[in-house]
């Protein structure tokens, strides 16, 4: 055996102390890591998140963490105004907070107090920010449809600017007649009538084939004719009686067979019928809808203030609801959905399951413990005049958390300031995200003494143009959210100092403008809306609107009906004989029912009620002579016993 | 990579050889442990201590771990029903709000449900899957290596110089 055979490796003991080195030089990996490069892998992280979240570029100028202090600082964020991507909707300068190691500790995110600074809107970007292209629609059950009905409303909104425009080309007399000839041919409800015509007909010929095969006047008559030989009274014997009985029943029977056969084609004809009503009633709800679509193509407009009111302000207040839609649908998708109870007890209602992707993650909190984030006040505060477009603004918002249900407090946000720079002044924004029931309740309330308005375009067609140059607006916007689906919005906005310019391609239309706006010297608009996502119907009201009709309806009005009155008689002309023909046709349906079917019911009804009473009577009879017979016997048997004791 | 290469190669010559059936078993079970266990969580951070703290085989470890992450994977489901059967229990309600409320703990992510389940599940199977791999680690080499050592082709290969170097080679820098 050689030397080196007969050394022996020394056994290693338990601990792997060799790995010590290795292990020092990992912690000081995963230092220097986090010394130099986690903020900036953080910030671009954040970055990114923001993007994807708002769906436009996100900037952070400076991000800071600290381990030991648990800290994080974020300088300079510049959110991009995606429907501007040249200026930012906010920047804000600068936001601190430190956590508590105690919660984190316990793997929970608590601040006690936050910090945000410098905040200014508007601003312009040093270069234009990345848009995130819009995704493609989902294919979500239900989505399609809900894509629809905006789109149609979308369409309907965009018809309602046109009012002016239909006014004005109504002033000028233009008409299209060609194309109204067209659409006179080509009626959807001339088709609908032609093809229920030849449905009715189809259908009268298969009744007429089987009302033929309903017993006849003569069969009932048959039927009485039997009823009337029966013997109903005077029978001589019992067996006589029992006979009658038979025959009648045996009448009654064929009678009832006759009934049943009548009720059921009657029960059918009735179906039919009432099925064929229903058909022609769809088709003059089409007759009117078709009444409408050439009204539309003729442009008639309705001179109403609610619509010249929508006409005037659908151009102003598209961005407000382009914004709305916008926030909603990210307060859908990031929203944390509504935490689900599971027992009803008080004290229990703090342990909640969150539904995860993998798995529910419950929270096992208990009063006074730590929700798993929380950030307790978030300090908001802002001085103008440090940058061009920053605003005085203070104030602070209240328990951020994940779960409200545990802390008992709902998120309330309150700030107030103004914009100078802007000519904002007086805003104040409340707002409360109570949580703690079971539908979610968001309660807002946003402010502005006196914003300033230049070039405001209110309407801009082709025929008329009418702007704001310059006004002084006052805003007032509160409602509610309940459940982050029903919702209420009340808007108040008011403008003074209003410097208007109006021009028309139509002579009469300028000038009519032009006086009526010269007599409003302030101008209102309500907007008031409550309904269900996104089916939100909005009555918007101006003091515009009533004036605007004045105006027009002069000129006007005697035109419009003139125009309805042309429609009326095209379609009248194009259908009208038709329809007349349908509904003598249904008439005559009705009239077969009526006549054929009931008569030969009520006469049916008039045999049975005959042999019934003869029914009765026969028992009548018989029950008489029973009595008399027994009365007979016993007088003579009374006779018999008198004799018997000599009376 | 390489590290973790060498570590595997390590467990198939530790395998092979007389020795350190204990180490390879710790191994093998830890690595169970660890698949079934999330990524991010504290119980991993443990198990990780213990397996470069004590001399436990690493490449077992992972290799296990691999290979119980795709069972883990499968018994998602079953450990998702078993955990909220658990946490739904009213009778250990106290400790979870307890266990919650304490520093550190809620860090193994014991809320929820698929979490919950597979670790007790792992825990439970801890204790025979070492004595389980012990008995077959032993079986293969008795069976598997013992036969293999004893063909032919083992006994020329040993007999060949390259071998002698390879062994001169491990006994010097293995």
């Amino acid at each position: 055996m050689s030397e080196t055979a007969k050394k022996t490796k020394k056994p290693k003991g338990i601990i792997r102390w060799e790995a010590i080195i290795p292990f020092l030089i990992i912690c000081l990996v995963i230092g220097l890591y986090f010394h130099f490069f986690f903020d900036g892998h953080l910030r671009r992280a954040l970055e990114w998140v923001g993007y994807n979240t708002v769906g436009a570029e996100v900037n952070i100028a400076k991000l800071e963490t600290s381990f030991f202090k648990a800290s994080l600082r974020v300088q300079g964020i510049e959110f991009t105004d995606a429907e501007k991507p040249t200026h930012d909707s906010i920047k804000i300068g600068d936001i601190r907070f430190s956590m508590l190691w105690d919660a984190l500790l316990r793997a929970k995110v608590v601040v006690n107090e936050a910090a945000v600074e410098q905040i200014e809107f508007g601003v312009k970007r040093a270069r234009p920010g990345k848009v995130k292209p819009p995704e493609p629609p989902s294919n979500e059950p239900g989505m399609a449809e809900k894509l629809k009905t905006q789109a149609l409303r979308e369409a309907q909104e965009q018809a309602g600017e046109n009012v002016l425009g239909d006014v004005i080309a109504m002033l000028g007399g233009s008409t299209s007649e060609e194309q109204l000839q067209k659409l006179q041919e080509s009626l959807p409800s001339k088709a609908m009538l032609d093809k229920f015509q030849t449905e009715l007909q189809g259908k009268q010929q298969a009744w007429d084939s089987r009302l033929k095969t309903l017993p006849q006047e003569k069969d009932i008559r048959a039927l009485g004719d039997r009823l009337n030989k029966v013997k109903y009274k005077d029978f001589k014997s019992p067996q006589e009686l029992q006979a009658s009985i038979q025959e009648l029943d045996k009448i009654y029977k064929d009678g009832d067979a006759m009934y049943k056969q009548i009720q059921s084609t009657g029960d059918d004809l009735g179906k039919d019928l009432k099925s064929v009503e229903t058909q022609y009633r769809d088709i003059e709800k089409q007759v009117k809808t078709d009444i409408k679509t050439l009204e539309e193509h003729l442009r008639i407009p309705k001179l109403d203030a609610k619509s010249l009111t929508r006409a005037m302000f659908n151009h102003y207040l598209a961005p407000y609801k382009s914004k709305f839609y916008r926030y909603k649908a990210m307060a859908d998708k990031y929203l944390p959905p509504n935490l689900l109870k599971k027992d009803k007890k008080d004290e229990e209602v703090a342990i909640q399951p969150h539904p995860r992707e993998k798995g529910i993650s419950y929270e096992f909190g208990r009063q006074n413990s730590y929700p798993l984030f929380w950030i307790k006040r978030t300090a908001v505060s802002s001085q103008a005049g440090i940058t061009p477009d920053a605003g005085n603004i203070k104030g602070e918002i209240l328990n951020i958390t994940s779960n409200q249900a545990l802390i008992g407090k709902p998120t309330v946000a309150t700030l107030a300031g103004d914009f100078p720079a802007k000519q904002i002044f007086g805003f104040l924004l409340k707002l409360s995200l109570d949580n703690t029931k079971p539908e979610s309740i968001i309660d807002y309330n946003f402010n502005v003494d006196s914003y300033a308005l230049s070039g405001q375009d209110l309407v801009q067609t082709p025929d008329v143009q009418i702007s704001f140059n310059k006004a002084n607006g006052s805003l007032g916007i509160n409602g509610k959210v309940v459940g982050l689906k029903n919702v209420s919005v009340n808007m108040d906005n008011k403008f003074t100092k209003v410097d208007y310019a109006i021009s028309s391609k139509n002579e009469i239309a300028d000038q009519i403008l032009k006086a009526v706006f010269a007599g409003i010297p302030v101008v209102t608009l309500t907007v008031n809306g409550q309904g269900e996502f996104p089916d939100i119907p909005l009555s918007v009201n101006s003091n515009l609107g009533p004036e605007l009709q004045k105006g027009f309806e002069k000129q006007i009005q005697a035109k419009i009906n003139e125009a309805r009155a042309r429609v009326q008689a095209l379609v009248d002309q194009e259908i009208g004989k038709q329809r007349a023909q349908v509904e003598a046709q249904l008439n005559q349906l009705r009239g077969q029912f009526d006549n054929e079917v009931k008569k030969a019911q009520a006469q049916l009804d008039a045999q049975k009620k005959q042999a019934e009473s003869k029914v009765d009577q026969a028992k009548k009879d018989a029950e008489n002579q029973g009595r008399k017979a027994l009365e007979k016997e016993g007088q003579k048997a009374l006779d018999e016993l008198k004799k018997k004791f000599g009376f | 990579m390489t590290l973790l290469l060498k570590q595997i190669f390590s467990f198939l010559k530790l395998l092979n050889s007389d020795t350190g059936t204990n180490q390879l078993a710790i191994g093998l079970s830890l690595g169970l442990i660890l698949g079934f266990a999330p990524v991010l969580s504290i119980q991993t951070l443990i198990v990780f201590a213990i397996i470069f703290i004590f001399r436990v085989q690493i490449g077992a470890a992972f290799l296990a771990a691999f290979f119980f992450k795709f069972v883990a994977f499968i018994f998602d489901q079953p450990a998702h029903y078993l955990g909220k059967a658990i946490l739904e229990t009213d009778s250990l309600r106290p400790l979870f709000v307890t266990m919650y409320n304490m520093p550190l703990v809620p860090m193994t992510r014991f809320n929820n449900t698929i979490v919950m389940g597979s670790m007790v599940v792992s825990i439970v199977l801890l204790p025979f899957a070492f004595f389980g791999f012990r008995i077959l680690i032993e079986k293969y080499r008795a069976t598997v290596v013992a036969r293999f050592k004893g063909t032919k082709f083992w006994k020329a290969f040993a007999a060949t110089k390259f071998y002698n170097w390879y062994l001169k080679y491990d006994e010097l820098y293995g």
